[in-house]
């Protein structure tokens, strides 16, 4: 039964290092809010990395598979979050008495439609013309947030929002509790994506990404399929803001500017599109670090390179006491992470020009998958006419 | 003729601005046969193709496939309708495997996604897959994308067994052009050869019966040209298709076409039997002066 094997993707013995690494690798993830180094402050950082890696998995459906440029991803995030505001804030005029978990498939179906709302002007869109559109579309978003007074708060926004209920116990709010729930809802997209890759919709948008003229003649109607990649990461991007809201339980139209798509679009394309580590990566390089260097026991341990501070400060230190005027001096290292922080902006660009030109396809370029297709040795494809039997279809 | 055509084009014209690059062209291919078209560089003979595609659509004339009016229809419809190409500068999918590419050729085989992969073969069928298209509109395809999307997900053995048996066929056709063993490497890996034999293996996982081929031993060495030949002669016996070869040696034409269609900037200049062609006068005259032209005189050329 080798091809059984095939078919039901049982990896050949060799791989089985590739298969449990990630698996290993979730274990350890659920294995960290019981560390008591990880104080609630980090797990706050590791929500929103794993918030960053579900936008960004989202995101990768409509980037790194079909190839779309999507600048305008903060639209569905925002349309979740917004959601799962109007919903259950008791500032907005709506009270339906939802549940997070009815209004959790509301939004991915919410998302769906604006993402096919987003989809339809956009269709004959190539590139360059693509992205811009869709930055549009994000700021329209965003304005109409603002506008909408009476349904979204306007610029006050939305506050009080629920938290997810469990039944038989408390509401989900304590960090490690939230910790969990954006575990899971990471682990669950990226199968959940990887399982779309691996089939026919996912070869169809590859094929649109690679050559959308060669993929039509290839009989795939590019406009559905294009269409259904707008859907699907637009749901995603969708479940990511109804999460964000709940957890924040506040939210106004600051937190969806156009700063949120180019910080999913920068974790996608640093990470290696396609990617799952890749985007874990990026996220936390991206998001996660910033936030870290922030943190008081960063500034600890920076405290203890005073003596790299005098070295690198030695030549300003001299300069400033010959000058007449004030000179710039190295800033005291407690306060480096911070500075580092602030200017993470710079630092981005930087980071993201220096892969672009180092490495096109990122720093984890998506690699094939090849061993789902691994040939059986060559004993049992053996046909005395493999193209008799090919043409009795 | 008592066979009714698998393919009939009539005053078939396509302008570009001031070029006119098809002008009344007519062309009746029987079912089975292997044409040629030739003609000088720039005749027309791609344009023709991207017509028989629907890649573009004509100014003037119509084309029938098997009756059915395919000119001006989309791309995918007409692939639907069993037209498969190559490409005269090879385009695979770069960066997707070996078999991967064969798979997106089989995309409309792949029973996953509901009714959109109807496969009308006959008039009325497809005129009753319009109307039904028409009657669903949008919720018939969303209900086709729901399915594909949730068959993708939960993976059901109907699902599975599809799946399979697509890889499987995959397997075989790359087989059939002599691939095997290459599935798992990236299409932009293989030698320019082996990329021209993907090609044609990715054109057949779509069950053509108009089988489209520009100029498929483009660059290719004596040796390679020869099996391509023989290969396509096989293929077309196995498959029981009907090919159009665009071809620039006049060993292959005459070689395996049945008939030959000669296009001279962007008008049809002469068609028949490979021998009869030949010695056509208008065919000498429009290759004067060309490394074709000696070929035509000295019979099978060298290439
Ligand atoms: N998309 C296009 N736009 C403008 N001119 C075109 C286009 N496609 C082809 N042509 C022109 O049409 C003529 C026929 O081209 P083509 O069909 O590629 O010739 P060939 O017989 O060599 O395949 C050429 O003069 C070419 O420049
Ligand atoms: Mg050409």
């Amino acid at each position: 039964m080798p091809d059984l094997r095939l078919w039901l993707k049982v990896p050949p013995r060799r791989d089985v290092a590739r298969r449990l690494l990630p698996a290993a690798a979730v274990v350890l993830f659920a294995l960290v809010p019981a560390v008591p180094f990880f104080t609630d402050p980090w797990l706050r950082v590791f929500f929103l990395v794993g918030l960053y890696v579900v936008l960004g998995l989202g995101l990768n459906i409509v980037v790194g598979f079909a190839g779309l440029l999507d600048l305008g991803y903060v639209a569905f995030f925002a349309a979740g979050a917004y959601l799962m505001g109007i919903l259950t804030s008791p500032q907005s005029p709506v009270d339906l008495r939802l549940e997070f978990w009815v209004i959790l498939p509301l939004a991915l179906l919410l998302g769906a439609l604006v993402g096919l709302l987003l989809g339809l002007p956009v269709l004959p869109l190539r590139g360059d013309y693509l992205a811009i559109v869709t930055l549009g579309f994000g700021e329209i978003i965003r304005i109409l947030l603002v506008n909408l007074r009476d349904i979204t708060g306007g610029s006050q926004g939305l506050a009080a929002i629920e938290k997810p209920p469990v039944p038989g116990w408390q509401r989900i709010d304590e960090p490690w509790q939230w910790y969990y729930v954006i575990l899971v809802t990471a682990v669950a997209v990226a199968f959940l994506s990887a399982r779309l890759r691996d089939a026919r919709i996912g070869r169809a948008w590859e094929a649109i990404r690679e050559d959308e003229d060669v993929a039509a003649a290839m009989g795939i109607d590019t406009v559905k399929y294009k269409l259904l990649a707008f859907a699907t990461g637009a749901a995603v991007g969708s479940v990511g803001g109804v999460l964000f809201a709940s957890y924040i339980g506040f939210i106004n139209p600051t937190s969806f500017t156009l700063q949120v798509s180019i910080n999913v679009l920068a974790v996608v394309i640093i990470g290696g599109m396609g990617n799952t580590w890749g985007v874990v990566f990026g996220a936390f390089i991206l998001i996660g670090v910033p936030e870290l260097l922030q943190f008081r026991e960063t500034s600890d341990v920076l405290e203890r390179l005073g003596w790299l501070r005098t070295a690198l400060d030695a030549p300003f230190a001299a300069l400033d006491a010959l000058a007449p005027f004030g000179v710039w001096r190295v800033p005291e290292p407690e306060t480096w992470g911070r500075l580092v922080a602030d200017k993470r902006f710079i630092i981005y660009g930087a980071l993201l020009v220096a892969v672009m030109v180092a490495r096109p396809g990122g720093l984890f370029p998506s690699r094939r998958r090849k061993l789902e297709f691994e040939a059986p040795p060559p004993s049992e494809v053996a046909e005395p006419s493999a193209l008799a039997a090919g043409g009795s279809q | 003729m008592s066979v009714r055509p698998l393919l009939e084009v009539r005053g078939l014209s396509v302008r570009f601005q001031g070029l006119l690059a098809l002008d009344s062209v007519d062309m009746t291919v029987p079912p089975g046969q292997i044409r040629g078209l030739i003609g000088p560089n720039g005749a027309g003979k791609t344009t023709l193709f991207n017509c028989l595609t629907g890649f573009y659509r004509p100014t003037g004339g119509s084309i029938l496939l098997d009756g059915v009016r395919i000119d001006g229809m989309p791309m995918h419809h007409v692939a639907a309708l069993g037209v498969a190409r190559t490409f005269q500068n090879i385009r695979l999918f770069a960066n997707m495997t070996v078999i991967e590419n064969v798979l997106v050729g089989a995309h409309r085989t792949i029973p996953v996604g509901g009714p959109d992969q109807l496969r009308p073969r006959r008039r009325h069928e497809q005129r009753l897959a319009e109307v039904a298209a028409q009657l669903r509109g949008l919720p018939g395809g969303v209900v086709s994308s729901l399915v594909e999307i949730a068959g993708a997900l939960v993976r059901p053995p109907a699902w599975i067994r599809a799946e399979r048996e697509a890889v499987e066929r995959a397997r075989r056709l790359l087989e059939a052009v002599g691939l095997r063993g290459r599935e798992n490497e990236l299409a932009r890996n293989l030698p320019y050869g082996d990329q021209r034999r993907l090609e044609l293996a990715r054109a057949l996982a779509s069950r053509p019966r108009l089988l489209l081929l520009d100029e498929p031993t483009a660059g290719m060495n004596p040796g390679e040209t020869l099996a391509m030949m023989d290969l396509i002669r096989r293929l077309r016996e196995e498959y029981g298709l009907t090919i159009i070869l665009i071809e620039h040696q006049m060993r292959v034409v005459m070689g395996i076409c049945e008939e030959v269609t000669v296009l001279d900037y962007g008008r049809k200049i002469a068609e028949g039997p490979p021998e009869a062609v030949q010695r056509d006068p208008a065919v000498i005259e429009a290759y004067l002066g060309t490394k074709f032209a000696r070929q035509l005189r000295g019979g099978h050329g060298t290439p």
